[in-house]
């Protein structure tokens, strides 16, 4: 039963393009976030970020795990830089330091599969979030809280 | 004679502790002695000095140099009462009583910071008699002996807690803020500064040049 299940997530995920299969039999996923950190800090766009003043824990370096709804932890690792990004593109700023959210994209591969995930940050509520949220054509996006 | 042989008992064994003792910090000192020159300390040059720290303090400003005075509107700039990277005590006031600083809050991870850190320095380099005081986050403080040890920008560096960052609005890693002497916020750069600008700036507040 298990491996028809298995072969079928394969299938499954090789259409859909979003999950793998892991070497040990268990069916994996491609997690691709973006983490928004809302601190709409004044930065030129585009420029390496880390999150501003309350968010200053979300930073370069900065330890994160990715967890099953049981706790168990299913990745970790440490955050990259994030980058800058217009806080309110439907606004023409004219000028070039403007207000800016922090992006920082965490590709996590080979993610056990699982019905729903919990990134755990350093401080700051847990973000929690389905397995079908998930998109190999455009990352998830998550709001830092 | 009882009590006279137990005294001697007594004084041959606490005798005996303290030779024993002295036997322990004599290998002790001997296996420093053989494992220092050797391994020194991370962060300190031959002489025992920290990059960042009480060593990289100025002195006081060159004769010959003299200073415009800020304009009467601007605002006060913040205490910062911190230790240096090596525990040393600085307090900002000391620094701007007499001359600029420039004010660079930085981080270890802040990987903009490092480069902005290091073109403000080489601007600073140029105009005597001012002051750079680098500043990192609390929670950054063993991670910054390493930073001010790689960039060995012969300044000193202060690890200050979170009210000096908030006193400055600098709410992330890279800022950069010009004191006027006698301690006037004159401009504040949110991310860094370009090189001439700040150039410019110190310029302006140097009278002899």
């Amino acid at each position: 039963m298990r491996p028809a299940r298995v072969a079928a997530g394969c299938l499954a995920s090789a259409l859909l393009g979003v999950a793998g299969c892991g070497g040990g039999g268990e069916d994996t996923v491609e997690a691709h976030l973006r983490l928004v950190v809302p601190d709409n800090n004044i930065r030129v766009e585009g420029v390496e970020c880390a999150g501003a003043r309350p968010f200053d824990y979300v930073r370069p370096g900065a330890s994160f795990t990715l967890e099953a709804p049981d706790g168990s932890v299913l990745a970790d690792g440490e955050l990259p830089a994030g980058r800058a990004e217009n806080a309110d593109p439907s606004v023409d700023w004219g000028v070039e330091r403007i207000p800016t959210v922090c992006v920082v994209e965490l590709e996590l591969e080979d993610v056990p599969e699982r019905r729903s995930y919990r990134l755990r940050l350093p401080e700051g509520r847990p973000l929690e979030f389905d397995r079908s949220h998930l998109s190999a054509d455009e990352p998830l996006q998550l709001i830092v809280q | 004679m009882e009590r006279v042989q137990r005294s001697t008992a007594i004084l041959h064994g606490v005798m005996s502790d303290r030779l024993r003792r002295a036997r322990v910090a004599c290998a002790l000192v001997l296996a420093l002695a053989v494992l220092l020159p050797v391994g020194g300390c991370a962060g300190e040059d031959s002489g025992g000095e920290v990059d960042g720290g009480a060593s990289d303090l100025p002195g006081a400003p060159p004769g010959g140099v003299a200073f415009r005075d800020p304009p009467v509107d601007a605002p006060a700039a913040p205490e910062i009462s911190a230790e240096l990277v090596d525990g040393t005590p600085v307090t900002a006031s000391d620094l701007w009583e007499d001359r600029p600083v420039v004010l660079v809050f930085t981080a270890s991870w802040c990987n903009r910071c490092a480069d902005v850190h290091r073109r403000a320095a080489e601007v600073v380099d140029d105009h005597e008699g001012v002051a750079l005081l680098g500043v990192v986050p609390r929670d950054d403080a063993e991670a910054a002996r390493e930073y001010a040890e790689e960039l060995e920008l012969g300044y000193p560096i202060a690890v200050a807690d979170e009210r000096v960052w908030l006193n400055y609005a600098v709410r992330e890693p890279p800022a950069v803020v010009l004191v006027a002497p006698q301690g006037k916020v004159l401009r504040g750069w949110p991310g860094g500064v370009e090189t001439p600008v700040l150039a410019r700036s110190l310029d302006e507040l140097v009278q002899n040049r």
